[in-house]
């Protein structure tokens, strides 16, 4: 499967390679080394903005920090080598994304956006009046570095660029490929079940800021040497915007859309001074424009009114251009109307869209694909042998308050799990079922009570720290990583297996290799385990509901749980699935798991559990033998109405 | 009323629909039952232009609403309660009705008795007549199923798509969901329902379709389907 990306590299490299040779003007080469060094700033901001989908309104800032740490250890301290003061923009840096990280904790989406525009500007305000180091307005002036004694040329420095730039296309890929790149994407689409996988959101998001930072520093590091001259308005807010178009016009989550980005952002403006050549260009998006509209009418894809927008705004810019004496003045408005475009018709960005176009008329494979990695899953999973020390409780829930304001939704409430069993929990929608799940996982912290599981307390842990120790769940509203397939959210779930560190991952040490093979099999073993082999490259967000709901019960096993809760995994489940997952729950039990459920569909409550605890208005009403309880007239009243045991069939004769 | 014919839909580059053909008279319920994944959500999604068919034809009353944006269709006459319920949380009970009569109020459909039709909603629907100034957010499940039911009630349509209406809702009240689904059934409400509990669905609807991997494989009145020994074995769970 390498070969074509292999080809693909190579490829790429060469061109690098003789583009200098080829292209003799220095202006040219200049804008290419300028184009590089923005694509390893925008494959950091895509870590944060297309994995774990936060806004950085602050990486010019970021960058700036790079450069002027490069330019103070040149001009004021006089440090010549090259690699070290490369080395010490990327460590400042990185120190300035943890710092700006901080506030990514408590707050997400367009206040966090504003906190790092707030970051950006003071970075640019503070490099403007600390003059002592800064020079202020006046800006430093750094020459060429040398490199272990050879004073680099113009051309030398861009092999050095270059080959920086593609180090850095390897680290980022390495680190997005990793178990470290999975967490980006999961805290992305769900940070409760990111927690509730052990995985912290809390330390990851930071990680995601300091590494992105860090590529920041470099590219900052280089566009000082590249430059050889910096002040502080370069580092302004329109820079800012300008990365982040990039990366959205080019394509999120993947590294060619950054570069593309970068060659859009830094030739565009260029390439629009001049008039017949803006004139060409408007042409030509004018004739390609109508044939496509053409061509998608012509098969019904389209309607008239959907392309006729696109359609006459590019034949708009064609006549436009003719029009134009004085390209200049307009220079910015035609960037910015084109822009608008691009970000409008292709959402997923140039590359995205490319890919989705050329997946249409090649299709990929998947199917193929994803049986043969269920080929070599032939054993099925079985969790690592457990010493499981006889009977008594497994979890103990004592005298449980949870308080939200006036409303008492668990009032003094114990709940005893004793080890291997099944243990039923069921009550009327909004007796306090889901809170409870929510304290035992460490999302609620209970007002009062307390919780010990294992013979410790688990009370005033954090929701990541009880999945660590070994309580597993799923959700009653399906909390998938969507974006990711299904055997990468299984994986998620098994992020506790890796030890490997950064290092590891970036120069792909033995320990690393085999950390990840053992993960891949293990999510194979699991996928076959819950029926979901042959749709292991699906993305999760394409599965049908049950399937999706399986899934959940897969990734929370990646866990290797001693106490699984499942919050009413068969609702929206028909007759026949509902059998397949009882079959899963027992052998899930039968691996000697606990198992605490969920669940309205009284055929798995009263068939699988060995005790059933039922709750109304926060209070426990009964707890008994299935048996029991089905008989109970405080439940019957409560919760069961009518008949017990076939509500199916006597909802209708009601 | 609801007829649609050769339907294919797909997410993505995978076609879930293989060309679906069913028919909803007025004034009768009709079910669609089949495992998971079988394609019911994705029929009704498609029918309502939450997704958009690849081909095949959608009319509603005789009109083509296939491939229509989905706030077009609603206000031609079709109201979706969808899957998982979606309610507007942050908003009161009341409002969540208002707003279910939002083509009626703007006048994109025939305004009528808004105010009678609400008082009519919170007598169909007890539960919420108590909860009317509560924000929907703060309701029980089985509440929240009420309101989107109520809500898509209160378009006034001439259709009504009801997806897992029972989903998640203890037994008591899926007793209750299907009592409602019977009254407004004797109001003359036509609706094409969705259920997990298929043997109670058979027994409130006049006519079935089974569906299997995105194509139709039986379809009949639904009392000879309730009794025809496969798909008693395969849906009904005995």
């Amino acid at each position: 499967m390498n070969k074509k990306r292999f080809g693909m590299y190579v490829t790429g490299i060469a061109l690098l390679a003789i583009f200098p040779i080829a292209v003799h003007n220095p202006y040219y080469i200049h804008l290419a080394e300028t184009i590089l060094i923005y694509a390893i700033l925008l494959f950091g901001l895509d870590i944060v903005v297309g994995y774990t989908g936060e806004v950085s309104l602050g990486h010019a800032g970021l960058f700036g920090i790079g450069s002027y740490t490069a330019g103070i250890f040149f001009f004021k301290f006089g440090v010549p080598y090259v690699l070290l003061v490369v080395a010490a923009s990327i460590g400042v840096t990185a120190i300035f994304g943890a710092l700006l990280a901080l506030p990514a904790l408590r707050v997400t989406g367009p206040y966090l956006a504003m906190v790092t525009l707030a970051f950006g500007t003071i970075c640019q305000i503070l490099i403007n009046e600390m003059t002592f180091l800064t020079e202020g307005p006046l800006g430093i002036k750094v020459p060429k570095p040398s490199l272990l004694g050879h004073k680099l040329n113009e051309l030398e420095y861009f092999y050095f660029v270059a080959i920086l730039m593609v180090l850095a296309l390897i680290a980022v890929n390495r680190i997005l490929r990793s178990h470290l790149g999975r967490a980006f994407q999961a805290l992305r689409d769900s940070p409760v079940a990111c927690d509730c996988m052990g995985v912290s959101v809390y330390r990851y998001k930071v990680y995601a800021f300091v590494i992105s930072a860090a590529l920041a520093g470099l590219a900052g590091s280089l566009y000082t040497y590249s430059e050889e001259y910096i002040s502080p308005n370069t580092y302004n807010f329109e820079l800012t915007i300008l990365f982040l178009l990039a990366v959205i016009m080019g394509g999120r989550k993947t590294r060619s859309g950054p570069l593309l980005g970068a060659l859009i952002v830094v030739t565009l403006p260029s390439l629009l001074s001049d008039i017949s050549l803006f004139r060409g260009i408007a042409t030509a998006a004018a004739v390609i424009g109508v044939v496509l509209a053409a061509v998608l009418l012509a098969k019904k894809q389209k309607t008239l009114r959907e392309v006729v927008v696109p359609v006459v705004s590019v034949i708009g810019m064609a006549v436009f251009s003719y029009y134009l004496q004085n390209i200049v003045d307009w220079r910015l408005t035609i960037f910015g109307c084109m822009t608008l475009f691009v970000v409008y018709y292709l959402q997923d960005g140039i590359v995205g869209y490319l890919r989705g176009a050329a997946d249409k008329l090649w299709p990929r494979r998947v199917a193929a694909d994803a049986i043969g990695t269920s080929g070599d899953a032939s054993r099925t999973w079985a969790p690592p042998a457990k010493a499981v020390d006889g009977s008594g409780n497994l979890l103990e829930a004592n005298n449980i308050l949870m308080q939200f304001g006036g409303l008492k939704a668990l009032n003094a409430v114990d709940l005893h799990v004793a080890k291997g069993a099944i243990h039923g929990l069921i009550g009327p929608n909004g007796s306090g079922k889901s809170t409870m799940m929510n304290v035992l996982t460490g999302i609620y912290r209970p007002t009062d009570g307390t919780v010990t599981f294992n013979g410790r307390s688990i009370v005033g842990n954090t929701p990541s720290q009880i999945a660590l120790a070994g309580i597993a769940r799923t959700f009653q509203n399906v909390q998938l990583f969507g974006e990711m397939t299904a055997t990468e959210n299984v994986l998620v779930g098994l992020h506790h297996t890796f030890r490997s560190t950064l290092f590891d991952i970036l120069f792909n040490t033995r320990r690393y290799r085999e950390e990840e093979r053992a993960a891949q099999e293990r999510a194979a073993g699991i996928l076959q385990f819950v029926g979901l082999a042959d749709l292991a490259l699906e993305e999760a967000r394409n599965l049908p509901y049950g399937k999706q709901r399986l899934l959940e019960i897969g990734r929370a096993l990646g866990l290797d749980p001693s106490l699984m809760l499942l919050d009413e995994p068969a609702a929206g489940l028909t007759a026949p699935d509902i059998k397949e997952l009882i079959e899963i729950i027992r052998k899930i039990r039968d691996h000697g798991i606990t198992i605490i459920l969920i669940e309205h569909h009284m055929d798995v409550v009263m068939t699988i559990s060995d005790i059933v605890t039922v709750l109304d208005f926060g209070q426990k009403i009964a707890e008994e033998r299935p048996a029991l309880v089905q008989s109970d007239p405080k439940v019957i009243e409560a919760y069961l109405g009518g008949s017990a045991d076939d509500t199916t069939l006597d909802a209708a004769h009601a | 009323m609801l007829s649609i014919s050769n339907l294919h839909a797909a997410y993505g580059k995978v076609e879930v629909l293989h060309g679906i053909s069913l028919e909803v008279p007025k004034g009768k319920v009709v079910t669609l039952i089949g495992s998971n994944g079988a394609g019911k959500t994705t029929t009704m999604r498609a029918i309502s232009g939450m997704i958009k068919p690849v081909s095949g034809t959608v009319m509603l009353g005789g009109k083509d609403i296939t491939g229509l944006d989905s706030h077009r269709i609603s206000r031609a006459g079709l109201a979706h309660s969808p899957e998982g319920r979606r309610v507007f949380s942050t908003m009161t009970v009341n409002d969540n009705l208002l707003l279910g009569a939002f083509p009626r109020l703007t006048r994109s459909r025939p305004k009528g008795d808004v105010n009678g039709d609400l008082e009519k909603a919170m007598e169909l629907f007890p539960r919420l007549k108590e909860r009317r100034t509560q924000l929907a957010g703060t309701l029980s499940g089985g509440e929240q199923q009420m309101l989107a039911m109520a809500r898509a009630v209160m378009l006034n349509p001439d259709v009504i798509l009801l997806d897992e209406p029972s989903m998640g809702l203890a037994p008591i009240l899926v007793e209750e969901v299907f009592r409602i689904i019977r009254n407004l059934k004797e109001r003359g409400v036509t609706m094409l329902l969705v259920e997990q509990f298929a043997a109670a669905a058979l027994k409130v609807a006049d006519h079935g379709y089974v569906l299997e991997n995105g194509r139709i494989a039986v379809s009949g009145p639904a009392e000879k389907l309730r009794d025809d020994p496969a798909v008693k074995a395969a849906y009904l769970g005995g």
